[in-house]
């Protein structure tokens, strides 16, 4: 059996598996549901003035004034300016994606799927792709589905869809580079799944710690006027790690015992 | 050609020799019974031979092939504790999931055929886990059963089993073995692995202390008379005195392992003024020679 058909095979049940059971449908209905709510919530609430009950210091509520906003910055300085909406965006995307790979992974170890796998299968660097690719789909398939929450969002709250100095053009760079920086942090949460194995929680634990750290890159990677050179660097910056990782993964599996 | 050759296997969890320089020989074809106490080692050899456990030492071949060969692992099936299913999933799913695994060509037919194996073809779209323990240990061998595997590694698939249910996985396990199949089950319901076993591995502290062929047990399990006479511990004196190994169980009743005729014994106690009210003769089974060699109550 050549490798491409090995790994077709393990991939077909990765997506079958992600298909057939309620995770994936729950996790994007989220994705779909998280800019909806941020956009019109925060809009309710802009320009309160909430006053600090100790300090007596008064703040105003910021929102959104774009709803493109909510996909990324123009100026690409994201976690420089700790606010609502640098916090509140598309980029949790990333971290959700990271812990339904965590809770993916941790599933074949509890179930025992892993178990019945790694007999038949001696070669643990198809499992380690398939969950990779597959986790990639999983995450882009929320990113999508986020962009089209914040459209509907946006006209939910009466957002201007305005695109200033980036045009539409950019707009899909800023998405596909997105997608393609999913893959850092898929191949992450495969790593530290393969460690924490059926502890989801260990693994969800690591991959906030790991994330964390590249988190404030997102914004910088991915700017709202993003062009081909931001997507080439995500491909190539993404397809690096998830070799790089992918290889920590393998090794992890094969010196480990798996159960 | 050996199924499982099994030379020098050690495992060590931290500071617990969970195996200890174990050594085992599978023929093909058979059916080997894995026999030991829990904590024993069973389950841990059994993880490693199916490669999810790493020995410590040692070496495992499969069909004269290291274990981790891709090709040979690709031909064995497994139940270890549980059937690796997905919950959610309903049981046909599972079954294309494992199929899939095992790169199946036609699945669909494959998977109908081991679930009707296993009686379970109306239970194909249950959730997997609306099953019974019964239903899902069926399920686990179907599963094992997948892509005829030249070996089956089966740990207490016949727990939780009904009085069918175990003469179903008889049944199967028999058939399997005739088509080619070399299994290897552990389990505590010996006197179940009595009706299918052809060969024994009698496990202790991680370390092999008995293998035999099912005719070796035989032969080592001896015949003896039981009889019961209402009078106890003062027959038991009466006969030791005149026959060699005469032993008396919990119920009162008599065994005489010497080599006697039923009659005689009646005849020679009617004689002493004992009246015999059963009398018959029996075989040591598995489980009492299990006992018997694991320093119970007959030593």
């Amino acid at each position: 059996m050549s490798k491409s058909k090995r790994l077709n095979s393990m991939m077909q049940v990765d997506f079958r598996r992600m298909f057939t059971t309620s995770r994936l449908p729950i996790f994007l209905l989220i994705a779909l549901m998280m800019p909806i709510l941020i956009l019109t919530m925060t809009t309710m609430v802009s320009g309160t003035e909430v006053a600090n009950p100790q300090t007596g210091v008064v703040t105003t509520m910021e929102a959104f004034t774009n709803t493109w906003q909510i996909i990324g910055s123009e100026s690409g300085a994201g976690m420089m300016a700790m606010d609502m909406t640098t916090m509140c965006n598309i980029n949790l995307i990333f971290f959700m994606a990271g812990v339904f790979v965590c809770l993916f992974v941790a599933d074949d170890f509890r179930s025992g799927y892993a178990k019945n796998l790694f007999t038949v299968r001696a070669r643990k660097m198809d499992y380690v792709i398939s969950k990779t690719v597959s986790g990639f789909f999983a995450g882009a398939l929320m990113l999508i589905v986020f962009f089209f929450g914040a459209i509907i969002g946006g006209a939910a709250a009466g957002l201007p869809f305005t695109l200033g100095a980036a045009g539409v053009f950019s707009l899909i760079m800023c998405m596909i580079a997105k997608i393609f920086l999913m893959l850092v942090f898929v191949a992450i949460a495969v790593l530290v799944s393969c460690f924490g194995k059926n502890r989801s929680w260990l693994s969800i634990l690591l991959f906030a710690f790991a994330g964390m750290l590249l988190f404030m890159m997102i914004p910088m990677m991915t700017p709202l006027n993003a062009g081909i050179m931001n997507v080439m660097m995500c491909l190539v910056g993404g397809a690096l790690f998830a070799a790089g990782l992918g290889a920590g993964s393998n090794a992890l599996l094969t010196r480990q015992d798996l159960i | 050609m050996n199924a499982i050759e099994i030379r020098g296997l050690s495992k060590r969890f931290g500071s617990k020799q969970a195996v200890d320089g174990l050594h085992m020989t599978v023929p093909e074809g058979a059916i080997y019974g894995f026999i030991g106490e829990d904590g024993s080692g069973k389950s841990t050899t059994e993880k490693m031979i199916c490669g999810l456990l790493h020995p410590t030492s040692g070496s495992i071949s499969l069909y004269g092939k290291d274990h981790n060969d891709d090709e040979i692992r690709s031909h064995i099936g497994v139940l270890i504790e549980a059937p690796g299913c997905v919950p959610d999933c309903s049981v046909w799913n599972n079954m294309m999931i494992q199929a899939a695994n095992l790169e199946i060509k036609d699945p669909e037919q494959e998977i109908a055929k081991v679930l009707k194996t296993v009686r379970m073809e109306g239970a194909a779209s249950n959730k997997f886990k609306n099953c019974s323990l019964g239903m899902k240990q069926h399920i686990g061998i179907a599963m094992a059963l997948l892509g005829n595997p030249r070996l089956l590694v089966l740990d207490e698939p016949i727990n939780g089993l009904d009085a069918d249910g175990m003469r179903i996985m008889r049944e199967v396990l028999t058939d399997i073995t005739k088509q080619g199949c070399t299994v290897l089950i552990s389990s505590h319901i010996l006197g179940e692995l009595e009706k299918i076993a052809t060969h024994y591995g009698i496990i202790r502290h991680g370390r092999m202390i008995r293998e035999m062929t099912a005719e070796e047990l035989e032969a080592d399990c001896p015949t003896y008379i039981a009889l019961r006479t209402g009078e106890g511990s003062k027959i038991k004196l009466l006969l030791k005195g005149r026959y060699g190994r005469v032993e008396e169980e919990e119920d009162g009743t008599i065994r005489i392992y010497d080599d006697v005729k039923p009659e005689d014994v009646v005849a020679w106690l009617y004689e002493k003024g004992v009246t015999v009210s059963e009398i018959w003769t029996a075989k040591i089974g598995l489980e009492e020679y299990y006992i018997d060699l694991m320093g119970g109550k007959k030593q």
